[in-house]
């Protein structure tokens, strides 16, 4: 199954036989979370193809939102900030959001195994949505221009909320 | 998927392997294929995560770098010209995507090949450490110990050793049959540290 470097002095054997092992531990002990997958899968499962992806901006630590927890979270794209803030309403969330530069963008909110949630940032690049439900979310900024025509599709890495 | 499927409508892919399977399910991808794309992202996902805990990123840090990247992938797939390539990009793609998500100390900096060197880096242990066997507990702890830059190294030896993920080796020039001198110099301090990993922990 596995060819690794098949030498046949004594370290090379040595070498090989630590390899394996090592094939076998990094499976073993780091495994790929066993939900990525369908995260992934959900966060690629877009209508258009053509967007762009917002990095999460992490301060300092990687500590994040998972799991429920209340808190602020900033994706940066080019030259867009959009930073969300999640409060917990039981199984529901509300999120606050900032789009910056402003625009009444259309933003989209993606549940796995829900309706989607819209609405549009006002002027200011504020939005609320009151009531969206937990599990894996994704976030979609449907930009317009100044004409309010409609342009670029930034999206999110999936949050677990 | 479906059991019922008759010979007319299996995919394209069906039934072959490797680069030759990826180069089909791209093609078909870019026709709009969904099941061509999770094809792609169920069997390549784990080796975009090996590759991004490579560059010592955490577990949090490692799922957002392997989404991104497969983002990426879908606004790139129409430039993937050469579907023996898709490994190739996609390693190299999480790998730089990682250095940049990397901030060390809350610094924006990126992770350079010169810094990874000198890294220590904290591979971490599962919880359940005493379950685990001994030999094995020993040789994990002496893998955390090498620095950044040795782990990934090996991480990509053991990788592109797998008949699944042989296009590793093509796409990173790393040869069969061979260990070139800093992939020697790597495995070498994991064996001192395995030897000196005893009853020390």
């Amino acid at each position: 199954m596995n060819e690794i470097d098949p030498r046949d002095d004594r370290r090379g054997l040595e070498d090989t036989a630590v390899l394996s092992e090592l094939n076998r531990l990094v499976d073993e002990l780091d495994p790929p979370p066993a939900d990525l997958v369908d995260r992934v899968k959900f966060a690629i499962a877009l209508e258009s193809l053509d967007v762009e992806v917002a990095r999460w901006e992490r301060a300092g630590s990687f500590a994040g939102v998972r799991g429920g927890q209340t808190g602020t979270i900033t994706f940066t794209v080019d030259n867009l900030t959009l930073m969300v803030n999640f409060t917990s309403t039981g199984s529901r969330h509300r999120i606050d959001g900032w789009l910056v530069p402003a625009g009444e963008h259309t933003v989209e909110v993606r549940v796995a195994d829900h309706q989607s949630s819209c609405t549009r940032a006002d002027d200011g690049g504020r939005f609320v949505l009151p009531d969206v439900p937990a599990g894996t979310t994704q976030i979609l900024v449907h930009l317009v221009n100044s004409r309010g025509e409609p342009g670029r599709t930034v999206v999110t890495p999936t949050i677990m909320l | 998927m479906d059991e019922l499927h008759t010979a007319d409508d299996r995919p394209p892919w069906d039934g072959l392997e490797g680069t030759e399977r990826h180069a089909v399910c791209v093609a078909a991808a870019r026709e709009g294929n969904r099941d061509a794309l999770d094809v792609l992202v169920t069997e390549l996902n784990p080796l975009l995560w090996h590759v991004a805990r490579g560059q010592g990123l955490d577990r949090a840090a490692a799922e957002d770098v392997v989404q991104t990247v497969w983002l990426a992938f879908l606004k790139n797939i129409e430039n993937i010209n050469e579907p023996k390539a898709l490994v190739g990009y996609l390693v190299v793609t999480t790998r730089r995507e990682a250095r940049r998500t990397w901030t060390p100390n809350k610094r924006e900096t990126h992770l350079s090949d010169e810094f990874a060197e000198q890294l220590e880096s904290n591979t971490g242990l599962p919880e359940d450490v005493t379950l685990m066997d001994d030999r094995d507990r020993r040789l994990w702890l002496a893998f955390g110990r090498l620095t950044t830059r040795c782990q990934e190294l090996l991480r990509l030896t053991v990788l592109a050793g797998r008949a699944e993920y042989r296009a590793v080796a093509e796409a990173l020039a790393m040869p069969h049959g061979s260990i070139g001198p800093t992939r020697g110099r790597c495995l070498n301090l994991l064996r001192n540290y395995l030897e000196t990993e005893g009853g020390s922990r």
